[in-house]
């Protein structure tokens, strides 16, 4: 009898201690999320080792992995994921603060030169990388499960989704902060109002001679929008491509021109575009400038550099466009001429 | 006036270039018989124009046969042939049961009736000649039939900005610009075919309008404006337009009476007229897409008035008028501002339709309207989509936009603002590339007309510029002079017009004499003809290749070189037509609805006009679902047949298999025990021996690889490139009736709902199984 009240006082002592050391483990990470700027809780090898180790954690982790020194490179984007993360766990916070959900999911950040141990630990080689940590399980690297951070879930709504379909909570509305705030477009509008008679009593009783009325500034407009959309900007803005991509199979060269018809690279639009423009811009040129200069040799210069230039670009794009989308345009003679 | 004195002689440059580039020897002919001459050569120019855009379209007759394209154009085909079976009236109040089991759709009052009506006409005009054309072969033509049209209506256009040889050419490249042709080629037979036509010929209205200040002009305009609304969607495009052509002329302090004409009754008759379309209706007043032209419409009455006090006051007194009224008048503009914004603000989506808003916000859609976005015509393009369609365009456009601007009209100024605004859109929307299009064929025209008639002119006047040359001094004196006195001519032009004809001879002096050398010249012209030569190329190519086929037949070639023909879904539509009842109902994916209900006349659940999601979710829950729950969701729909579209035999690509993930979500949106992650094996999409278990029993994996295995022995896949994950197992409440030759198309019946005695038995039955396990 006595020897079972011991083991049963044993067990309750047991899981009290775990239980003790779950809660501190919790208000510890509920005080550091309270004390973090962007809701993230920043790790070390020891931080993250004392967090997940243990059998029976009561909360589920969300790791992002973090470099300082790979911030720079564009192609990774660690920083525009990093700020996706952090609205996603903020959001998380707030729509859940003092509700159930409140410590079901932490979201932590561990820096590769402050934690290289648990890199390692992880096997994580390449970033941009994160890690879902499913309450509950043992040891760190059996149960973890990768969040792909691919194009579905680059941004904080498809990393909500993979975080809702994982710990079956809501994670709420995403918090994002508004483009301009609000002071910002007040301001605007302010300006605007206080702008409008100027330009009203100019454009009314002066009637020219303002902005408005300067051809060329129009001209220069037009063309610059037609240069901007024949470039495939807007695809560049919508897709938010790179300028340029490094080269998989040898990461010190880079490709500006993408292979495929379904994707372009930002430069080899603006490049395209240009030569797209250009021929145009010379035409115009000789038929409407160069005809008013009256020097036959200055004629005979520009109009072969103008024709040259007209027909490489033309050329240019025709092999261009051979290259990347593969079609082969060929006319139909006779198969008497051929 | 000075704007139009200037559009007449330019009209007349080109009439002579024509005239005397074509014969050779133009100082033979009188100036009067040179321009009738020019005019019967330009009249037979656009016959040959409208021939060639007709006959470029007709490649996928040619290659196929006259068949209807694709899928919203038999819906287009089956509304025309009720239209002349059952007359207008009938059709207006058409309530169709055949679509939406068992809802039913409203027809007459949910499409745009332009295009149905246009070949309903055409069919029974040529009926009432006695000629027996059928309801399908009007269809077909009509697009092929339009685009002369519209090619014509791009010469008005064009002569009316900038004269008749820009006019002719711009026309000819609109012919066969390939970006236009991938929507009009023979059984193309969709709205876009008749609105491209109405379009281009608002916008000639439009501006014949500002050119002449004709009411009679305004009228027609208004009511090309609504068959316009009749036709298309797009319509908003031109009452956005037009009003912001209006406001840059009020702006850049072109305010006119002519404007005023162009405007004013446009937007008063055209708004009443677009009332009168059913599918419109309230819309033309309700819409924040509707808006501008009506705040423009106040604005150019505001204009009007200061334009009319101006010159009644004396500028001092204006002045003041002027300072009084705005001071004054602040405070109320911004009261009327704050109610506007609060009235766009109080509706949900801010008074715009989500396609609306993703034109002015690229990234709204495809950050919340994925059902947008998902479609590749809504992706935005690349460069290479501007080389393909529309070709060296790209690059002429830009000297078109610099020739409009030397001088500036109010018509010029209309052309490029439709260039840059179709443009940009064009760049949001690989779609909107069909509105660029004949934006940059006129633009295109002009500057290659402009071109061209610099290279020929320095040919043809070699000796006059030459001589010109020696006394550099002298000429340059005289051109001034000359310059000095046109300016003084054109003041004084719209008050005396004998020195109008002093003005042309000026003028014609002095462009004989802005000549370049011949030999670079020559090589100049050279250059453009092999350029324009590619473009024939290209453009026939386009025709030929890339966007004549119809969808419905498809051919590859055989290894020896021979066609071989794939013709499974008439095939099959047929065999629904031929063996089932006639008020059977037949449940498909939605893509399909439009031609089973158009071919095989039986009642489908869903269709095209993707109008009920619930009840597409509904099917393709059922897709989504096993075996069981799919036969009960359709017994409960009253579904006798189902089929799949399966390509993984021949190889065909977009077949049901690939397109299951869309009815996973659409479904997993309205019913929510349909998870997508359930058919991903790590979030990698695949029916092979690694597909899920929820994947592999689902009934669209079912139906499309019941008996596969048998086909071929290995169950190999030529879509996804794999053996498919389960090859052998039986269906219990379907029963496949037909399966057409390439196995395109499968058919399966529902099996009757089993007496309840044997039903109880067989739940006993799985009850226990479950138990055991």
């Amino acid at each position: 009898m006595g020897r079972g009240c011991a083991i049963a006082l044993a067990l309750v002592l047991f899981f009290l201690a775990i239980a003790i050391g779950e809660d501190d483990r919790v208000s510890d990470l509920l005080r550091r999320q309270a004390g973090s700027k962007d809701g993230i809780i920043e790790l070390d090898d020891t931080g993250i080792r004392h967090l997940a180790a243990s059998a029976n954690r009561p909360y589920a982790l969300l790791v992002f992995f973090d470099a300082h020194h790979l911030r720079e490179r564009s192609g990774l984007k660690l920083d525009e994921l990093r700020g996706e993360f952090s609205l996603l766990a903020r959001s998380y916070i707030k729509n859940n603060a003092g509700g159930s959900g409140e410590s079901k999911i932490f979201f932590c950040a561990l820096e590769f030169q402050r934690a290289q141990a648990s890199f390692a630990m992880f096997g994580v080689n390449a970033l941009p990388h994160a890690r879902f940590l499913a309450p509950g399980s043992g040891p760190l690297n059996a149960s973890e499960s990768m969040m792909e951070l691919n194009d579905m879930v680059r941004s904080a709504e498809g990393m909500a989704a993979y975080v809702e379909s994982k710990i079956r909570h809501k994670v709420g509305a995403i918090d994002r902060p508004p483009l301009v705030s609000r002071n910002q477009l007040l301001l605007v509008a302010a300006a605007a109002i206080v702008a409008a008679p100027y330009v009203l009593k100019k454009l009314l009783i002066e009637g020219k001679d303002t902005p408005f009325h300067n051809s060329k500034l129009w001209c220069v407009g037009a063309l610059l929008v037609y240069f901007f959309s024949v470039a495939g900007g807007m695809h560049n803005i919508i897709r938010k491509m790179p300028l340029f991509m490094p080269d998989r199979n040898d990461p010190s060269k880079i490709v500006a021109f993408y292979q495929g018809s379904g994707m372009q690279l930002g430069a080899e639009g603006f490049a395209v575009g240009f030569l797209y423009t250009v021929v145009g811009l010379v035409v115009a040129f000789i038929t409407h400038v160069l005809v008013r200069i009256k020097n036959k040799t200055t004629h005979r210069a520009i109009l072969l550099v103008g024709m040259g230039v007209c027909f490489l670009a033309v050329r240019w794009v025709v092999a261009l466009d051979h290259w990347k989308t593969g079609y082969e345009i060929h006319g139909y003679l006779p198969r008497g001429w051929l | 006036m000075e704007d139009r004195s200037a559009a007449d002689a330019a009209v007349m440059e080109r009439g002579k270039k024509i005239g005397s580039t074509g014969v050779g020897g133009g100082a033979l002919v009188s100036g009067s018989g040179k321009r009738a001459f020019g005019t019967v050569l330009a009249a037979l120019i656009l016959c040959l124009i409208g021939i060639m855009a007709f006959s470029i379209r007709l490649f996928s007759v040619i290659k196929y046969e006259s068949v209807i394209h694709e899928f919203d154009p038999y819906f287009n085909y089956r509304v025309t042939k009720y239209l002349t079976k059952a007359g207008i009236y009938e059709f207006w109040n058409w309530f169709d049961d055949r679509t939406w089991y068992p809802l039913g759709r409203v027809i007459g009052g949910t499409v745009y009736p332009g295009l149905t009506i246009t070949a309903g006409t055409m069919w029974w005009i040529l009926n009432a000649f006695n000629i027996p054309l059928s309801v399908e072969t009007v269809c077909v033509f009509t697009a092929p039939i339009f685009s002369s049209f519209a090619a014509w209506a791009t010469y008005l256009l064009t002569s009316e900005v900038k004269g008749r040889g820009a006019g002719l050419t711009a026309a000819a490249l609109l012919a066969m610009v390939p970006s236009y042709i991938s929507r009009s080629v023979a059984g193309s037979y969709d709205n876009e075919a008749v609105a491209i036509f109405a379009l281009i010929f608002t916008f000639y209205l439009y501006v014949k309008t500002l050119n002449t200040g004709s009411l009679f002009y305004a009228t027609l305009n208004a009511l090309a404006y609504f068959y316009m609304v009749c036709s298309w969607g797009g319509y908003t495009f031109i009452i956005n337009l037009i009003p912001m052509h209006v406001l840059l002329c009020i702006v850049t302090g072109r305010y006119s009476s002519r404007l005023y004409i162009a405007y004013a009754p446009l937007v008063i008759l055209g708004t009443l007229l677009a009332a009168l379309v059913p599918v419109v209706g309230f819309n033309a007043v309700m819409t924040s897409e509707h808006f501008a032209s009506f705040l423009v419409f106040v604005i150019i009455h505001v204009a009007a008035l200061a334009h009319y006090i101006k010159r009644v006051l004396s500028p001092k007194q204006y002045s003041t008028a002027v300072s009084f009224v705005i001071t004054f008048g602040m405070a109320g503009a911004a009261a009327l501002i704050a109610i506007l914004a609060a009235m766009v603000a109080a509706s949900p989506t801010k008074g715009w339709s989500g396609r609306s808003l993703s034109l002015l916000d690229p990234t709204y859609a495809s950050k919340y309207i994925p059902i947008i976005a998902s479609v590749s015509e809504h992706q935005p393009p690349t460069w290479p989509s501007y080389f393909m369609d529309i070709n060296v365009l790209a690059f002429l456009v830009p000297a078109g936009i610099i020739a409009c601007f030397l001088p500036l009209s109010d018509s010029s100024s209309f052309v490029v603002l439709y260039l840059v605004t179709s443009v940009y859109f064009s760049g949001v929307m690989v779609r909107l590339m069909l509105v660029l299009a004949p934006a940059a064929c006129v633009l295109s025209g002009i500057a290659l007309s402009e071109a061209f008639a610099v290279l020929t002119r320095s040919i043809k006047y070699q000796d006059l510029s030459e001589s010109a040359a020696v006394d550099s001094t002298a000429t340059l004196n005289s051109t001034n002079e000359n310059e000095a006195s046109v300016k003084e001519v054109k003041d004084k032009a719209p008050k005396r017009g004998k020195k109008k004809t002093v003005e042309k001879e000026v003028e014609k002096k002095r462009k004989r004499l802005l000549g370049l050398p011949m030999e670079a010249s020559a090589v100049g012209i050279l250059l453009l003809i092999i350029m324009g030569s590619f473009y024939v190329v290209h453009c026939v190519w386009a025709a030929a290749e890339a966007y004549s086929a119809p969808s419905i037949v498809l051919t590859s070639q055989t290894p020896d070189g021979g066609l071989h023909v794939f013709d499974d879904f008439r095939e099959a539509y047929a065999w629904l037509n031929h063996n089932t009842g006639e008020d059977d109902k037949v449940a498909s994916w939605w893509d399909y609805g439009y031609q089973t209900t158009a071919m095989a006349n039986r009642t489908v659940i869903v269709d095209n006009n993707t109008w009920n999601n619930t009840h597409i979710a509904t099917v393709g829950t059922a897709m989504s679902s096993p075996e069981r729950q799919a036969w009960e969701i359709f017994q409960s729909l009253d579904v006798k047949y189902v089929f799949v579209i399966f390509g993984g035999l021949v190889g065909y690509p977009s077949d049901d298999i690939n397109k299951f993930l869309w009815m996973v979500r659409i479904g997993g949106g309205v019913f929510p025990h349909i998870r997508e992650p359930d058919y991903l094996r790590d979030g990698h999409y695949r029916i092979d021996s690694q597909a899920t278990p929820t994947m592999l029993n689902c009934l669209m994996y079912k139906l499309s690889y019941y008996r596969f295995a048998e086909a071929d022995g290995k169950g190999y896949d030529r879509v996804r490139r794999t053996e498919i994950g389960k090859k052998y197992f039986k269906l219990n409440y379907f029963e496949e009736v037909f399966t057409t030759q390439h196995w395109m198309v499968r058919i399966y019946k529902l099996k009757p709902p089993r007496n309840l005695v044997s039903a109880v038995k067989s739940k006993k039955r799985t009850q226990k199984k479950k138990t055991t396990r």
